[in-house]
């Protein structure tokens, strides 16, 4: 594979209330075992790009304890490359921790490679894809820019704030506006681009001096007239992690085998980092169904429809309703849980009902005693 | 860090023929265990844990995946800077003819060049067929006070069934002075586990005698151990009483199974602090469907649950369908049990599938049937 990978970050249009003020959005841990960030680059691996840079807007460490030096997820120890980038000064506003801002600081480990194209594709995008097919089709197109993007029918509840693509019949793009839900059907940019190598350096240079607030996705804006952009459908699974209601949503939806299937195959797996925890048990009074559990839980009471991260506890007499339990949780005796996001390491025992709704998931924060 | 000089061999050349068809394909330490283990996992992760990073792997019998599977020693945690897993298979020598490894004796000697590189002081010599938690550094620290030319962790047992072990016999400072093979009338309940712990310089001399031996079975059993006790030296017993299961047959790999299902097992894989190292398989979190039913049960991921499991342990990415019943039974990885079959004290082996409405075991069985082939 000729391309290096980029893997940019996320506005701050997305922000997952609560899990977000923790870690940043690609470290948040997803569907029980993974992390957001393991599907994007186990798409990168899986095609054979070997070189990759993941860009980080804020607080690396997770980042850095989760990917380590990236061979768990097939980058070869000798060969390949993955870098864990960020500002190393701080910025003198949020505002201006901006991907652009990140390219500049980082330019160097961007121009000092051979690779003739870059991919460059953002974590917060759930799917799973083959970039060689991406490539090719950006190579017969002769586009100078080709941009992803879902169809979908669901606009006015999925894909907020994200940015609506105008196809031409060729499938070039004529224009770039936000998704304000007003509409049912919309081709959704997945912010993942293909260009070659020195047309990605050009763009992000002139961002930066068109406006130190710019984002990369505003030049590609700037340009659809002037350069070649080409929209390249994803036809599987496609969710976007902008909000804590869509962080709920995406997660209730894949628990289910037959959404997940859309997702996950066989001979395209995704990577994350094991941490050898044992088997679940379930005693004789667990009561489960509809739900998906990792490894190293102990299970006496009751949950369904809901996902339970690594290491949880739930005892007897506790009900879980339609949740998400994170890694290292405890749920107590008699604490009734519907529709709750519970984050790591939180205790839940004292309280008797926490209940909240499908748009408005009730919160418990890290490390939490209630 | 620097290794110290410590190296542990594990003999897992044994095909463990008791366990019939499990055994078939693959020897008896790459056999699967607890859902997601096998059970060489066990002497691996107890190397790891205990520090002891320089660890040959002694194989034979059908070593193909096993060698590939324990090469990979990242996955315990032995990939260390002058450690590391080594697969040591019977080879061609110049000056020598080619012969597969005699005894758990021979197979050491076979190796001793290996070894002598390594020039090791003490020599740890485990199984790969038995399933615990040991700390060998306590074993080693007891062999060094002790100032012992050899160590044999032991295990009470009661007394009528000590005739099925190597038992020793010990005095009062457990300074051994007599070994018995699977005595008639046995003086004592202390067992062999089959863990050794030899001061290497001692160990060669004696594996030197014995390769010249016509009539030795090369096997430290039955002649090392007794070679020692002949010229009076100084072995010693370490008494443990933990966990401990030799899974030598389906009826003890599945009560060794069923263990694992209730609190505060003595096993306790969950430990943080002496946790199992297995391979790291690519699989989702297991899910239990709508119509699902799981009560007292062992699950690890990729399981699908859609019909009901009771009393059981379900191994990787194996496949429970709707309406299907599982009870009392080991569902290795990748089995699947299809729509309204029943499967009762049974270990049902890696990738077969029960055909749908079949019936497999029996409640009131005297053994756990093995279900080694696909029932369509």
């Amino acid at each position: 594979m000729n391309a290096l990978g980029i893997i940019s970050f996320e506005d701050d249009t997305a922000t997952i209330d609560g899990l977000g003020e923790f870690r940043p959005v690609p470290a948040i841990s997803f569907l029980g075992r993974y992390r957001v960030i393991d599907f994007i680059l186990s798409n990168m691996t899986n095609s054979g790009i070997n070189d990759v840079r993941v860009f980080c807007k804020e607080k690396p460490r997770n980042l850095f304890e989760h990917l380590g030096d990236g061979t768990l997820y097939g980058i070869n120890s000798k060969k390949g490359v993955l870098r864990i980038l960020y500002g190393e000064k701080s910025f003198s506003a949020p505002i201006y921790n901006t991907d652009i801002a990140n390219y500049m600081l980082n330019m160097q480990y961007i121009e000092d490679v051979s690779n003739p194209y870059v991919v460059i594709a953002p974590s917060y995008f759930i799917y799973t894809l083959d970039f060689n097919d991406v490539i090719k089709a950006h190579l017969d197109s002769k586009a100078d820019i080709t941009v992803l993007y879902t169809n979908t029918n669901d606009a006015k509840r999925s894909f907020l704030n994200c940015d609506a693509l105008t196809l031409a019949k060729n499938k070039r793009v004529t224009g770039i506006e936000k998704n304000r839900g007003s509409k049912k059907s919309r081709q959704i940019s997945m912010e993942a681009y293909v260009m070659e190598r020195s047309l990605f350096i050009e763009l992000v240079k002139r961002a930066a001096e068109m406006s130190s607030l710019y984002w990369f996705k505003d030049i590609v804006a700037d340009v659809v007239e002037e350069k070649m952009v080409v929209g390249y459908n994803v036809r599987g699974y496609v969710a976007c992690l902008n909000s804590l209601e869509s962080y709920f949503r995406v997660n209730m939806e894949l628990k289910d085998r037959s959404v997940a299937q859309q997702l996950f195959h066989s001979n395209w797996p995704i990577y994350t980092k094991t941490h050898d925890s044992c088997p679940t048990r379930f005693t004789e009074k667990a009561k489960v169904s509809g739900s998906v559990i990792a490894n190293g839980c102990t299970i006496a009471g009751t949950f369904e429809n809901s996902i339970i991260g690594r290491n949880v506890v739930i005892r007897e007499g506790a009900v879980v309703r339609n949740s998400i339990i994170m890694t290292d949780s405890y749920i107590g005796a008699g604490a009734k849980l519907d529709h709750a996001v519970v984050d790591k390491y939180a205790i839940v025992h004292h309280v008797k009902k926490l209940e909240g709704t499908e748009e408005a998931p009730v919160y418990v924060k890290r490390r939490d005693r209630i | 860090m620097r290794s110290n000089n410590v190296v542990a061999m594990i003999l897992a050349g044994g095909r463990g023929t008791r366990l019939f068809d499990l055994t078939k394909k693959v020897a008896k330490p790459a056999v699967h265990f607890g859902g997601k283990y096998r059970i060489i996992d066990f002497p691996l992760s107890n190397c790891a844990n205990s520090d002891i990073s320089t660890v040959g792997v002694l194989t034979q019998y059908e070593s193909v995946l096993l060698n590939a599977y324990v090469a990979r020693d990242h996955n315990w945690g032995l990939d260390v800077r002058d450690g590391g897993v080594y697969v040591l298979t019977p080879r061609e020598k110049d000056q020598a003819s080619f012969e597969v490894y005699q005894g758990t004796a021979d197979a050491i000697t076979q190796n001793i060049d290996f070894l002598d590189n390594l020039d090791p002081e003490y020599l740890v010599i485990l199984s790969g067929d038995h399933i615990y938690k040991m700390n060998y550094a306590t074993m080693l620290a007891y062999h060094r006070v002790k100032g012992a030319d050899a160590t044999i962790a032991v295990r009470e047992v009661p007394l009528k069934e000590a005739t099925r072990f190597g038992i020793m016999n010990a005095d009062e400072d457990d300074r051994i002075y007599e070994f018995e093979e699977k005595p008639a009338q046995p003086k004592s309940n202390l067992a062999s586990m089959g863990i050794y712990i030899f001061t290497y310089k001692t160990l060669r001399k004696y594996l030197m005698a014995d390769v010249k031996n016509p009539e030795s079975n090369h096997d430290f059993g039955k002649d090392i151990i007794p070679a020692y006790l002949n010229d009076k030296k100084k072995l010693f017993a370490y008494h443990f009483n933990g966990y401990w299961k030799d899974v030598g047959t389906v009826d003890s790999l599945w009560e060794a199974n069923m263990d694992l299902l209730y609190d505060n097992n003595e096993l306790d894989l969950s430990d943080p602090d002496w946790k199992i190292y297995t391979e790291d398989i690519n699989a989702l979190p297991q899910y239990i469907g709508p119509e699902g039913k799981v009560e007292n049960s062992y699950i690890t991921q990729g399981a699908v649950v859609m019909g009901s499991v009771k009393n059981s342990v379900l191994g990787t990415n194996c496949v429970i369908d709707k309406g299907a019943k599982v009870i009392d039974s080991v569902i290795m990885p990748g089995a699947h049990i299809c729509e309204n079959a029943v499967v009762t004290r049974c270990i049902v082996a890696d990738d077969i599938v029960v055909g749908a409405g079949k019936k497999v075991g029996h409640k009131d069985s005297e053994h756990i049937e093995l279900v080694a082939k696909d029932t369509e």
